[in-house]
């Protein structure tokens, strides 16, 4: 199967209904449920990621994008698993302990979510064991997230707890940056919900 | 002129003889009386404490009563969580928890920390009033809004266009009851600080946040007053329609470009503010990185309805000497010309320029490192006051004026660490930055090198 031009445009516009009706008439017909993930939903959420790096789309679109793709998981996930489809690899995602800011974390997972990952959604407030729980519970990676400037070295605790346990740390934020990362000693860092996802599959060497 | 003068002339849009200067010390001012976040942002007399010492370290033109957006969202219903080092954050929300507006309790003087606010301002206003412009800040109605409703409301803004507009429509009137308590109070400026407007295309600006505001700025002027429309956060793509509003200036965050915002406000008549970075350069760098910021920045504002500023709420932690060290580039013009010298230079090794031979010399070699003596009024007193102090102490003394206007000058500063001009260097030391000591103390510090010299 090629790309569903619709089913594309409706997950970039966030039409819920619309997803949830093609994706439906496209299990009907008997399509390849994988391939109705990845040929036509994963890349939408792709498109509308590059649209946010490029300032084109914003928190809104992001969100309403991303729950038109979840109406559409609802559908496929039983489906996928069903097949045997094995998701992109295992990460974790949460805010660094005394940071409850949790919207740029929420884009993060959704995004990566939408880019075939299965995401543990950690929350907010984390310390270091419960990022420590998450890599015993298989996370291959973890994602630490901070707005705060009196947060954000809290990080590094967390890459040091992390030494030794084999999982990928990468970090992001307000005011987080390439620098900060590479002096914690982080494995990958991003300046955007898009870039997260792109960093994610660098950092566990999986193929852009 | 006094400090106030030059930033009510710089937010109405005028030519100044230096940049207005506001730091935007928030819990900042817990950290300079030794108290955390919480208890300051909860207290009259810390906060007055807080901003008189920010005040003596900073030398500002102007600064925030108090910088916390939740003030509003308390009193409305919304818990805070509170921490030491950062302003509290909202927990729940009282739209998103079945309550209607109606429900949500009234907004006046008496509500909440409002009668923090005022006697802080009050107290503000009587001590340092006269030659400080004091800001009440409100939080912004899109913010407000989305503390009333949580994250709900960018779903809804597709979803449920007019219930959205209905609660910014209502965080627009208690702007203004916000507003109204400051002007009240002897307020001069009232900055709107709305940060999650950032995260909002411009055609969701226009249409849900620019009437809101609007109503605010034009209540705020109505009353005779002075507005500011102030976004943290990146705001680039929504410069334009934040310059079409009906603010009298617009401060901006660190990811701007000031010399793309001078241009925006240029054509709209605006003043523009902004916008020194708070972790890479305040909170993490060194008064040497403060100083560049600061003359990278002045350089693309210019001088015409132009405020200094970091570009949000001061982190609680930053280093005062990096705060100390923008209030110089913005009070000694002598500070900016070393600055700029430093940084035209700052890819030349200056390789070529040599030290004198200060273990070799036989007398105490004085370096006095200047602008230039014939054209700079305080580097002709420090070279006369160490031509007099050669004379009096009872050594031999060798005195080199490096002038930074030509290029073996600025290598000598460079090699010898000076910061400031003009400076005394004694045997390579930097001795006196900027303030010329009396006779008898520069003869001593003379004379002490020679006793140093001899016993090494």
């Amino acid at each position: 199967m090629a790309r569903n031009e619709a089913l594309f445009e409706a997950v970039i516009k966030g039409k819920r209904p619309d997803v949830t009706a093609i994706v439906q008439q496209e299990v009907d017909k008997g399509t390849n449920v994988a391939e109705i993930l990845m040929e036509s939903m994963i890349p939408a959420m792709a498109e509308i990621g590059e649209r946010f790096s490029r300032n084109e789309a914003y928190v809104p679109e992001m969100l309403i994008a991303a729950r038109a793709m979840q109406a559409g998981l609802d559908i496929l996930d039983p489906l996928l698993a069903a097949a045997g489809h094995e998701p992109l690899g295992k990460v974790a995602i949460g805010t660094v302990k005394g940071d409850l800011h949790d919207i740029g974390k929420n884009l993060v997972a959704m995004m990566l979510k939408g880019a075939g990952f299965e995401v543990m959604d950690l929350g907010v407030d984390c310390d270091v064991d419960k990022y420590k729980d998450a890599v015993a519970s298989g996370a291959q990676a973890v994602l630490l997230s901070a707005l705060l400037t009196t947060t954000m070295p809290y990080m590094k605790e967390i890459v040091e707890g992390l030494k030794g346990s084999g999982a990928k740390v990468l970090i992001g934020g307000a005011p987080v940056t390439k620098e900060y990362a590479d002096g914690i000693g982080a494995d990958g860092y991003a300046d955007d919900a898009n870039t997260a996802v792109k960093a994610t599959k660098a950092a566990l060497g999986l193929a852009a | 002129m006094t400090g106030k003068e030059i930033l009510l002339d710089a937010i109405q849009g005028k030519i100044t003889e230096r940049p207005a200067w506001m730091p935007f010390v928030g819990c900042h001012g817990g950290f300079l009386v030794g108290r955390t976040a919480k208890e300051y942002l909860q207290s009259a007399e810390l906060i007055v404490e807080g901003l008189l010492k920010a005040k003596s370290l900073y030398k500002p033109d102007g600064m925030p009563v108090m910088f916390d957006l939740q003030i509003e969202a308390e009193i409305l219903g919304c818990n805070l969580h509170w921490a030491d080092e950062v302003p509290p954050a909202v927990t729940s929300h009282p739209l998103a928890m079945g309550k209607k507006i109606v429900d949500l309790p009234e907004l006046d003087e008496t509500k909440g920390r409002f009668p923090i606010i005022v006697q802080a301002l009050e107290t503000l206003k009587k001590e340092i009033g006269q030659d400080t412009a004091l800001y009440g800040l409100v939080c912004g109605p899109f913010t407000l809004a989305l503390h009333l409703l949580g994250n709900n409301i960018f779903l809804d803004m597709y979803d449920n266009e007019d219930a959205v507009l209905e609660v910014i429509n209502y965080c627009a009137d208690i702007c203004i009851k916000s507003a109204d308590i400051y002007l009240d109070h002897g307020a001069d400026v009232i900055a709107v600080v709305d940060p999650m407007t950032s995260q909002i295309s411009p055609e969701h600006f226009e249409q849900f946040v620019t009437p809101a505001m609007n109503r605010v700025f034009d209540h705020i002027r109505s009353r005779g007053g002075i507005s500011s429309i102030f976004v943290c956060g990146d705001v680039t793509r929504n410069l334009e329609v934040m310059t079409k509003t009906t603010a009298d200036n617009i401060s901006v965050d660190e990811q701007v470009d000031m010399a793309h915002l001078r241009e925006l406000c240029e054509a709209q008549g605006k003043s523009f503010g902004g916008n020194i970075k708070l972790t890479a350069v305040l909170l993490l760098g060194d008064a040497n990185d403060a100083r560049m910021e600061v003359l990278d920045i002045m350089e693309k504002s210019g001088r015409k309805g132009f405020i200094l500023a970091p570009g949000c709420d001061l982190p609680y932690a930053v280093p005062s000497k990096n705060l100390q060290a923008v209030a110089e580039m913005v009070h000694d013009e002598y500070a900016r010309e070393a600055a700029k010298s430093l940084s035209a230079k700052a890819d030349d090794s200056f390789d070529d320029v040599e030290l004198p031979d200060y273990l070799g010399a036989r007398a105490v070699v004085v370096d006095v490192i200047t602008l230039d003596s014939t054209s700079c009024a305080p580097c002709q007193y420090m070279m006369e006051a160490v031509e007099k102090a050669a004379d009096a102490a009872m050594v031999k003394v060798w005195i080199n004026e490096h002038k930074i206007k030509v290029r073996e000058g600025i290598g000598v500063m460079m090699k010898l660490g000076v910061k400031n001009l003009p400076t005394i260097c004694i045997n390579g030391e930097p001795t006196f930055a900027s303030i010329i000591p009396d006779q008898t103390t520069l003869v001593k510090a003379i004379e002490k090198a020679a006793i140093e010299k001899m016993s090494i």
